[in-house]
């Protein structure tokens, strides 16, 4: 393993990709249209949220708002015992929201019907939210206003909300992140399959196959020329995303690019892979829409994973932008580090494992054959 | 490298793809100096022989060795000391003349200093000099066919392996090529030349004639006239008829 060798292959893919103006073009102009084209929110039927709720009044009233909150498909409640801390059920449990009947609210509850519309005594139900994907936290929101209504009387209940991370967080705070690690699967994996796919169409994989660079060198090389483009359309989306949309950020931009870059890596490693099935570059332009598909539809960007019907969810859980998603998420919007999103991290860390060990036999593989 | 080891050698080589054998048991050596010049039909096997030699595919029988190096098994040993010119003109076509060179000087572990003053050399030869900023793609075949040779040629390897690199140049640059070939080998390189001109085969050392996977002929240029006048009974002077000769009584003898 040689630095010389592996900056060579990183300076000349630059190189390449800076003589193309068109590519270069795209690829910056790709995060931007992305960005403000998809910047509309969809919405699809929600399944499945977890909600912990914790009754520290265990009435009828209370059992009956439960039955309620059970029922509702869009929800998956557990009762959890009082006195534990939302916000740790949030951060560590997974909950994306906690419902909490304090002591009394019955009580003050029927207050407000015996002492008639005079007094100021109400029911109150504390609501806490992982804002981090808004069209979530407005589900459960509804659910439990669904709720309330079920109880007939309609009465006044003071719904108290309080935000996880303080800040209202929007639908394109949310996208910012989605957007950013699907522009850069994209143009990573296609711009290596096309290269190398083109190495071998025009002869010069020979060469560089009888030179003495190795099939990790070649492939170390195309990883870093492709982080650091990564790491530019990123500063794009954050960029527009900022001036444009006043997304914000509440975590650090540090993580948020290591794990961007990370992301890009494995995409490198997939567009590698994809070099040894496609032969030509139609070939290669044609396999595009089978990867990029999926990363759109079943990775929760547009809707969440839990809109996603139940016999699909699965595939999500196959789709590498569903963990980059979680993880960029965690870090941009919750503030979080990586490793405090370990479904998400560990899913872009074994996207990256997989993918730069399978290219690598796999350009062996090539090497063996005749061509 | 023991003096007597050849540059290049086969020892009953072989390729199959299937059912066809692209090169069929053949056996040969190249000596260090030596311009070696492989010619044949289209199909008769020159390109997969030269891929086994560089070890760009395995032989499927009998052993191929370039520099003493079993080829592939042992060629990280050899991987600096030789340069392969493929038959397509496989420079990066959205590099520039230049950038090329520099791609593949900084690949055989060259400083950016030597290569400048080896790509100024090599522009030079292959009168590439105005061409310097402009990408590969809008050469023209025979500006590109320079290219790829300078490519191979930048880190001054000692034996070579050309794959038709005269093919679609005009007589002139083609006789220009001849004499700077003549010229590697008359420094200490050997050369392995494939070529459809037969007429070239005539600035070889040595000539080995192929068909269908076989060498059919080998020997001096003068030496296989000899031969052609043989079979023929009348002197064959014009190498394009020495090939007709012997390979039509190849052909007979099967
Ligand atoms: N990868 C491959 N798969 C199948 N057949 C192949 C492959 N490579 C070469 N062949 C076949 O092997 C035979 C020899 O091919 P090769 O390229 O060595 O010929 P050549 O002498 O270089 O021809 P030319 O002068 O046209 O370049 C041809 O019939 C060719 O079709
Ligand atoms: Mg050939």
């Amino acid at each position: 393993m040689k630095l010389q060798r592996i900056a060579a292959i990183t300076e000349r893919v630059l190189r390449q990709l800076a003589h193309d103006r068109r590519v270069l073009a795209f690829m910056l102009l790709i995060p931007a249209a992305a960005m403000i084209l998809f910047g509309y929110s969809f919405s699809g039927d929600i399944r499945d949220v977890k909600v912990a709720v914790i009754d520290e009044d265990r009435t009828d009233l209370t059992a009956s708002l439960l039955d309620s909150l059970t029922a509702d498909e869009a929800l998956l409640v557990r009762v959890v015992p009082s006195g534990e801390d939302p916000e740790r059920l949030l951060l560590e449990e997974g909950y994306q929201g906690v419902i909490r009947f304090p002591a009394k609210f019955t009580s003050l509850y029927y207050a407000h019907f015996a002492m008639g519309v005079a007094t100021s005594a109400q029911g109150r139900i504390d609501l806490t939210l992982d804002e981090s994907d808004p069209q979530i936290a407005a589900a459960i929101q509804k659910s439990l206003a669904d709720a309330l209504m079920d109880l007939g009387e309609g009465g006044p209940v003071d719904v108290q909300i309080q935000d996880l991370y303080g800040v209202e967080v929007r639908f394109i705070d949310s996208f910012a992140p989605a957007i950013m690690g699907l522009v850069v699967a994209m143009i990573s994996t296609v711009l290596t399959l096309l290269s190398i796919v083109r190495e071998k169409v025009d002869g010069t994989f020979a060469r560089v196959w009888v030179s003495p660079v190795r099939r990790a060198e070649f492939i170390l090389g195309y990883v870093l020329a492709f982080g650091l483009v990564a790491l530019a359309q990123s500063l794009v989306v954050l960029g527009i995303g900022g001036l444009v949309f006043h997304i914000v950020i509440n975590g650090s931009v540090f993580w948020a690019f290591l794990c961007v870059i990370l992301f890009a890596v494995g995409s490198v490693g997939l567009g590698t892979l994809l070099s040894a099935v496609a032969q030509t570059e139609s070939q290669a332009i044609v396999s595009f829409p089978l990867v990029m598909l999926p990363s759109v539809l079943l990775s929760g960007m547009m809707w969440p994973v839990q809109a996603i019907p139940a016999v699909l969810r699965p595939l999500s859980y196959l789709v590498p932008l569903t963990y980059s998603n979680r993880v960029l998420r965690a870090v941009m919007v919750k503030g979080l580090a990586p490793w405090q999103e370990p479904v998400g991290f560990a899913g872009v860390l074994a996207f990256v494992v997989l993918t730069i060990a399978a290219a690598t036999l796999v350009l062996r593989q090539q090497s063996r054959r005749s061509d | 490298m023991s003096r007597a080891e050849p540059v290049f050698a086969a020892a009953r080589v072989e390729k199959a793809f299937g059912t066809l054998r692209a090169v069929d048991g053949l056996s040969m050596a190249v000596e260090g100096g030596e311009i070696y010049g492989l010619v044949g039909p289209s199909g008769s096997g020159k390109t997969t022989l030269l891929r086994m030699l560089c070890g760009l595919t395995a032989p499927s029988g009998g052993e191929a060795r370039l520099l003493g190096s079993a080829m592939p098994r042992e060629r990280r040993k050899v991987e600096e000391r030789f340069g392969y010119m493929p038959q397509e003109r496989a420079v990066y076509r959205d590099l520039s003349v230049a950038e090329n060179l520099l791609f593949f000087g900084q690949v055989y572990g060259m400083s950016r200093r030597r290569i400048a003053a080896r790509t100024a050399e090599l522009l030079a030869m292959m009168k590439l000099e105005d061409r310097r900023g402009q990408r590969a793609d809008r050469l023209s075949g025979g500006e590109k066919q320079r290219l790829s040779l300078a490519c191979t040629l930048v880190h001054e390897a000692d034996a070579l392996l050309l794959d038709e690199p005269t093919i679609g140049l005009d007589p002139a640059l083609r006789a220009e090529f001849w004499d700077y070939f003549r010229d590697l080998s008359s420094r200490g390189r050997t050369l392995l030349v494939s070529t459809h001109y037969l007429h070239e085969a005539d600035r070889c050392r040595r000539v080995g004639l192929m068909q269908r996977g076989r060498l059919v002929a080998e020997g001096t240029p003068a030496a296989l006239r000899t031969l052609a006048g043989e079979h023929a009974g009348h002197p064959v002077g014009d190498m394009e008829d020495v090939f007709l000769v012997l390979t039509r009584s190849e052909g007979d003898a099967r």
